[in-house]
């Protein structure tokens, strides 16, 4: 009987594990034993050697556009989470049901073009001669430079992950219990302060994960920084690109893209364990 | 209004779009009693208790609170906290951290808070569980730690809407107990909202019982079971034989009801017309079985036992008269040694005619 069962499980479950395994772990794997070839004359050659980790870890230029990409992630996802909290707080309280399901559709819409697409049209608002500097002229103004700053940058971020981040903390908010609120109330806690003191530690792990899936998106993103940023700061996606074109360097790549890795999985364990911190004991 | 009213409800009526929820409440909650308000579901009590909240706005008319009307007052500016059926209590808080919410609120010292959330967990018997999480805790002391959250305040009045409804039978009966004493000892006003006619009546004061989003009858428990107002709290109790006629003046004085059972005399000497349509009860403890036909009396006839329920110490008879009306009969064991109860079995139905009650219809 048991065994019937774990077929049956395993029937559904085999492609995804075999799509796993073919085209994650196994790239990964091949990613971590790239990292230690060695390149010739143009040309790769496996081998079991840590010049890579030792160059890479060694050069000023790593470092900080890792600290460059980690801190406009993380303030993508502050910025994001701040802004998106009172539409998905608005949409889940404020709305009639009619209007909740259109503002849920509303949001997803964005997903319907691409975010590149998305982004150049951002150039055309940002552009020095864009609309916004044009309007800007109208009264006087300007014209300032937007595009190719890090504030286009963290523009471009908010694009990728706006409407996921008030998606998610939507549906955290939709299933929060009412009468907590109500009881919050009736212990004499006013409007404002009850959605500080109540809804969002009731919301925590919606709203981390949000966070969370923000800052993962804007730290692997390589549109936003070349596209509106001008590929200034360095980015750690820029630099993967520059290593590959310059000279083969692939195994130094995949030093810097396992970094990333093995930084998003931290990142998103110490959010997670945040999130849940005091609900298992 | 009385010196010692608390909460007044004058033409209060509630409307959701269509609905009308609550009709025309017109009542009075005193000062330091145990009020009940019972009804089947949607029968507007919840209702009635989250106006007096400030959870609801009421539609029409005014809700006053020592005097002062309270009707456009936010649930945050009263003093009116509420136990709430599912208890409501904040998971990303431990209990102490729950007990001390509402003192946070007010704006009450840390080192103040700490004492007085102390004496209530002390008083509740949840000291040692401070420091727990809610979800680690069991039904009963869940309910304990709603209690000291609402009553940490020390308010005047407390609103509970069905707070023990998600507890087993025997804890139910326990913490009916701790609320009673809770609220003999603090003097705080208790406004109980309840479907249990138990609760309620081993409970309370005094006992409103609702119906359709109106007051059917407001009274004390006895008052309430020994004379129903209406055929509708009658039927609701579910504790009384009812007989349904037309009243005539007794040759003995008294009055008789012309039922199709036959004529029965009642004591009472109620105001009543001659001829017009009226409903008698009879408490189903009062009403008596007998072998042979009682003489003396007049309030007998016939009926045919069909059934029988043992509850602890009382067993209670189900009979069928003629026509079909089912009778109930309920008895300690040693008053029913000598009967033959037999299902089929014909017995003789009979009662004192003062412990028939008449509810005159309009």
């Amino acid at each position: 009987m048991r065994r019937k069962i774990s077929l049956y499980g395993l029937t559904f479950s085999l492609p995804l594990l075999i799509w796993q395994i073919l085209f994650f772990v196994f790239p990964l794997l091949f990613l971590i034993a790239l990292s230690f070839w060695t390149v010739k004359n143009f040309t790769m050659r496996p081998d079991f050697n840590m010049v890579n980790w030792t160059t890479i870890y060694g050069r000023g230029v790593f470092w900080q556009a890792y600290g460059t990409t980690f801190a406009l992630a993380a303030a993508a996802s502050v910025l994001t989470s701040v802004l998106a909290f009172p539409a998905a707080y608005a949409i889940a309280f404020k709305l009639s049901d009619a209007a909740r399901r259109w503002a849920v559709f509303l949001m997803v819409i964005p997903f319907f073009t691409s975010y590149l697409v998305r982004v150049y049209s951002w150039q055309i608002f940002l552009s020095d001669n864009g609309i916004i500097n044009v309007i800007l002229g109208w009264v006087g103004l300007g014209p300032f430079q937007m595009l190719n700053t890090v504030g286009a940058t963290i523009i471009g971020y908010l694009t990728l992950s706006f409407p996921l981040v008030v998606l998610l903390q939507l549906f955290s908010l939709a299933f929060l219990d009412r009468t907590l609120i109500e009881a919050a109330h009736n212990l004499r806690c006013g409007r404002v302060r009850t959605v500080f003191a109540v809804v969002i530690p009731s919301a925590r792990v919606g709203l981390v994960i949000a966070a969370l899936f923000c800052f993962i998106l804007s730290f692997g993103d390589f549109v936003s920084p070349v596209y509106l940023g001008g590929g200034e700061p360095t980015t750690l996606s820029i630099l993967i690109t520059d290593t590959t074109k310059s000279g083969q360097q692939w195994p130094r790549a995949a030093v810097i893209a396992l970094t990333m890795i093995g930084t998003l999985m931290l990142v998103a364990f110490a959010a997670v364990k945040f999130a849940y911190k005091g609900k298992t004991k | 209004m009385s010196r010692d009213t608390l909460v007044s409800f004058e033409g209060v009526v509630k409307r959701f779009g269509n609905f009308l929820a609550v009709q025309k409440l017109d009542f009075e909650i005193r000062k330091g009693e145990f009020l009940a308000i019972m009804g089947s579901s949607g029968c507007g009590k919840t209702t009635t208790l989250r106006m007096l909240a400030g959870l609801e706005a009421p539609s029409e008319g005014v809700i006053r609170l020592a005097g002062k009307p309270i009707n456009d007052l936010p649930t945050w500016s009263r003093d009116t906290p509420m136990v709430w059926q599912s208890l409501a209590l904040f998971p990303f808080l431990n209990v102490r951290e729950n007990v001390e919410f509402a003192l946070k609120m007010r704006g009450v010292g840390k080192v103040e808070r700490r004492r007085r959330a102390e004496q209530w967990l002390d008083r509740m018997q949840i000291t040692e569980f401070a420091e727990r999480n809610i979800s680690q805790l069991s039904g009963g002391q869940r309910q304990r730690v709603a209690l000291a959250r609402s009553l940490v305040v020390e308010p005047e009045i407390l609103l509970l809407d069905e707070p023990l409804s998600a507890l087993d039978a025997a804890l139910k009966v326990r913490m009916q107990s701790v609320l009673k004493n809770l609220q003999r000892e603090t003097g705080i006003t208790f406004v109980y909202v309840t479907h249990s006619q138990s609760e309620a009546f081993s409970m309370a004061d005094r006992v409103v019982i609702m119906s359709r989003g109106k007051i059917e009858q407001i009274g004390t428990p006895q008052e309430i079971y020994r004379t129903p107002r209406s055929r509708f709290v009658a039927e609701f109790l579910g504790s009384s034989n009812i007989f349904q006629g037309t009243l005539e003046r007794g040759d003995r004085g008294g009055i008789v009801l012309d039922t199709p059972l036959g004529k029965f005399e009642t004591g009472g000497p109620a105001v009543v017309q001659p001829g017009s349509a009226a409903t008698m009860t009879v408490l189903d403890t009062k009403t008596h079985l007998a072998t042979e036909r009682p003489s003396g009396t007049r309030n007998v006839f016939s009926a045919r036992m069909v059934g029988e329920e043992f509850v602890g110490a009382t067993a209670t008879i189900y009979l069928e008269a003629p026509g079909g009306q089912e009778i109930r009969v309920q008895k300690g064991h040693d008053e029913l040694a000598g009967l033959p109860l037999e299902i089929g079995r014909e017995l003789f139905i009979h009662w004192d005619p003062s412990d028939g009650h008449v509810i005159a219809q309009a």
